[in-house]
């Protein structure tokens, strides 16, 4: 049992205040993914579950100990940093053994070790190679691996994919996903990426600018965003967030008009792009096409809708739309989430099957 | 185009040539008699004598002492000062205190003065405690005088190691003499020897603060040449030709042997690659 608790954790750098209150749980044998836009917080998080920063209140705990001024060696944590941080001085044997030999197990201990992580990222063919002979994908591999060869329960993983190219990433995240698995421990891994966000979460937590946005598993982020933060800051490509008025139960936000009842007031409407349809479901709209993205199965069709800019995908079935027609399409209301203006936070859906 | 890369070739070892001539003068005439060093027109073909050197070692009694306090005086200050400035330097780039800036430019000023500029406050210091033609006095001097140049070479390379590096370290376990000494030093060798080459070649040939503050236990090389140069009469050319040569041999050593770390230290660290 490794459970994550960050319970009411700040940081602050000079007048910058990184982190602010932020409670999450990571739950036991889980992959944790943390996301949010570069300086949201999410490395100073990992971080302080490290052990190389202290907060200045709140507490960390791993299964129930408080960890948060326990120095980094004893914590049972794995770190992989966002840069490799490979010794150029010794193998890439050396350096997977590193924590080991730190921690004075014994030789025989140390090459079952090394020979079973090497194995696990298949890299024993370039255990007596120096890191400055590896390429990026192999550094990595290489990072991961002495990340992973600590006995810990609990492993941090700070953006580790970053910069690599994408088929390179594609094959390190599908062979991370495998190992968290394999290794039943509990993973927190910080993402900038949306696509590679998806991909390995199990459960979500987005960060903004130092404070939770929302956590849970990633099927419900992802689905019922509970703040315009979180519609925002997940998915790929962005979600629109229009801004509206409700006024008597009548939700104008750029090109839609629909009905949703609930007080009057400023709104922002949100709508995936993947969630729009052709004419004729529901809410209709229509905008000028400035650009169209073809993804192979999918179009990414940019609109300006008197101002507003939308984006969606549509099936490449329908055909691109030329750029500079008119591009009518159809929401299905219970797709239009809605969201206060002032606060960002989620007000339900506009349900009614009402066309404007 | 091939023609101007020999002219190219040419010049440049021309320029060489021009710059090497008196070190050539100096060698070749160590090992001439009297007559053949005063020759004129100069003899480039003559019959070599060791006779200059066995004088060194014979009639010249302090030589030996001499030689020896310079490779004493300029090893154990160079390597008191590098490790000052290495531990100096980490925490300058890492901890980044308050006013790094500034302490930094503090530290090179002790440089910018020339050492005339400052020879009469230390003479009336070494004076004062009694420290005149101590070892350990001209051995402290050098290093006070080596440190801050080196901690500007080092705090370069240190800047070039990642602090993941560090963190990596710390995070398993790491004692912060394991993560100075065993994770960031063998990443900043070509500096440690950059630094430990340019501040050998300062204090061994360094003659003021040697002939001022130092005494006649702590003589080195310059001062035996200066004071020797005249010592029989006139110019005593076979003394110098001998001395000089036997002088020029452990910086020429030392540099040979380091040369690739030399060029390295010389852009400060600037140029490297993240592994």
């Amino acid at each position: 049992m490794a459970e994550v608790v960050f319970d009411g954790v700040c940081r602050r750098y000079g007048a910058t205040l990184a982190l602010d209150r932020v409670s999450l749980t990571a739950p036991d044998r889980m992959f944790t993914v943390l996301c949010g836009p570069p300086g949201c917080g999410k490395s100073v998080l990992l971080r302080l579950l490290v052990g190389l920063e202290t907060p200045d209140a709140g507490r960390v705990l791993i299964d129930g100990q408080d960890v948060t001024d326990m120095p980094p060696a004893r914590r049972p944590v794995g770190y992989v940093p966002q840069s490799f941080a490979l010794y150029p001085h010794l193998s890439v044997r050396d350096n997977i053994a590193y924590p080991l030999r730190l921690a004075r197990a014994p030789a025989a201990r140390i090459r079952e070790q090394v020979a079973r992580v090497a194995e696990l990222l298949s890299i024993g063919h370039l255990l007596d190679k120096t890191p400055d002979t590896l390429s990026g994908g192999e550094k990595q591999r290489v990072a991961v691996a002495r990340g992973l060869s600590r006995e810990a329960r609990v492993f941090v993983l700070d953006d580790p994919l970053v910069g690599l190219d994408y088929k390179l990433r594609e094959r390190l995240m599908a062979d991370l996903k495998t190992l968290g698995a394999e290794l039943g421990a509990t993973f927190l891994y910080a993402a900038s990426d949306p696509l590679e966000t998806l991909t390995m979460a199990q459960r979500l937590a987005v960060l903004e600018g130092g404070r939770l946005v929302q956590a849970g598993p990633v099927e419900e982020v992802y689905a019922e965003p509970a703040a315009e933060a979180a519609l925002r800051l997940v998915g790929f490509p962005r979600a629109n967030l229009l801004a509206g008025r409700r006024r008597e139960g009548v939700v104008e936000a750029g090109p839609l008009r629909f009905a949703a009842g609930g007080p009057d007031g400023e709104v922002l409407v949100g709508l995936r792009p993947e969630a729009a349809g052709p004419p004729g479901r529901g809410v209709a709209g229509e905008g000028v096409v400035t650009l169209v993205e073809d993804l192979g199965a999918e179009l990414v069709v940019y609109l300006d809708c008197a101002g507003e800019a939308l984006t969606l995908v549509r099936l490449a079935e329908e055909g691109a739309p030329a750029i500079g027609t008119t591009f009518r399409f159809g929401v299905d209301p219970a797709d239009l989430m809605l969201f206060d203006r002032a606060t960002g936070l989620a007000l339900g859906r506009a349900r009614g099957r009402e066309a404007a | 185009m091939s023609w101007r890369r020999s002219l190219y070739h040419t010049l440049l070892w021309a320029v060489a040539l021009l710059w090497f001539a008196p070190v050539a003068w100096i060698i070749l005439s160590a090992f001439k008699t009297r007559e053949d060093i005063l020759a004129t027109p100069p003899k480039l073909i003559f019959t070599p004598t060791l006779q200059n050197f066995v004088d060194l070692f014979n009639r010249n009694t302090s030589f030996t002492t001499q030689f020896l306090n310079s490779i004493v005086l300029s090893v154990t200050s160079v390597v008191i000062a590098v490790a000052v400035s290495f531990l100096a330097a980490y925490a300058f780039s890492r901890f980044k205190p308050r006013g790094t800036n500034f302490l930094m430019f503090l530290l090179l000023s002790v440089r910018m003065l020339p050492g005339p500029a400052v020879i009469l406050p230390i003479f009336l210091m070494y004076a004062a405690f009694g420290w005149k033609d101590s070892h350990v006095a001209l051995v402290l001097f050098y290093a006070m005088f080596s440190i801050p140049f080196s901690v500007w070479i080092l705090k370069g390379f240190l800047d070039g190691v990642s602090i993941r590096y560090d963190e990596t370290g710390r995070v398993n376990g790491g004692s912060w003499a394991h993560v100075i000494f065993r994770v960031v030093l063998p990443q900043v060798k070509p500096g440690l020897i950059a630094a430990f080459i340019f501040n050998l070649i300062f204090v061994w040939n360094e003659f003021l603060f040697n002939f001022v503050i130092g005494g006649v236990r702590t003589q080195n090389i310059p001062y035996a040449l200066a004071v020797g140069t005249y010592s029989d009469g006139g110019l005593n050319w076979t003394f110098i030709a001998a001395l000089t040569t036997i002088y020029l041999v452990p910086p020429v050593l030392a540099i040979y042997a380091f040369q690739k770390y030399l060029l390295v230290g010389m852009t400060f660290g600037t140029v490297r690659g993240e592994v």
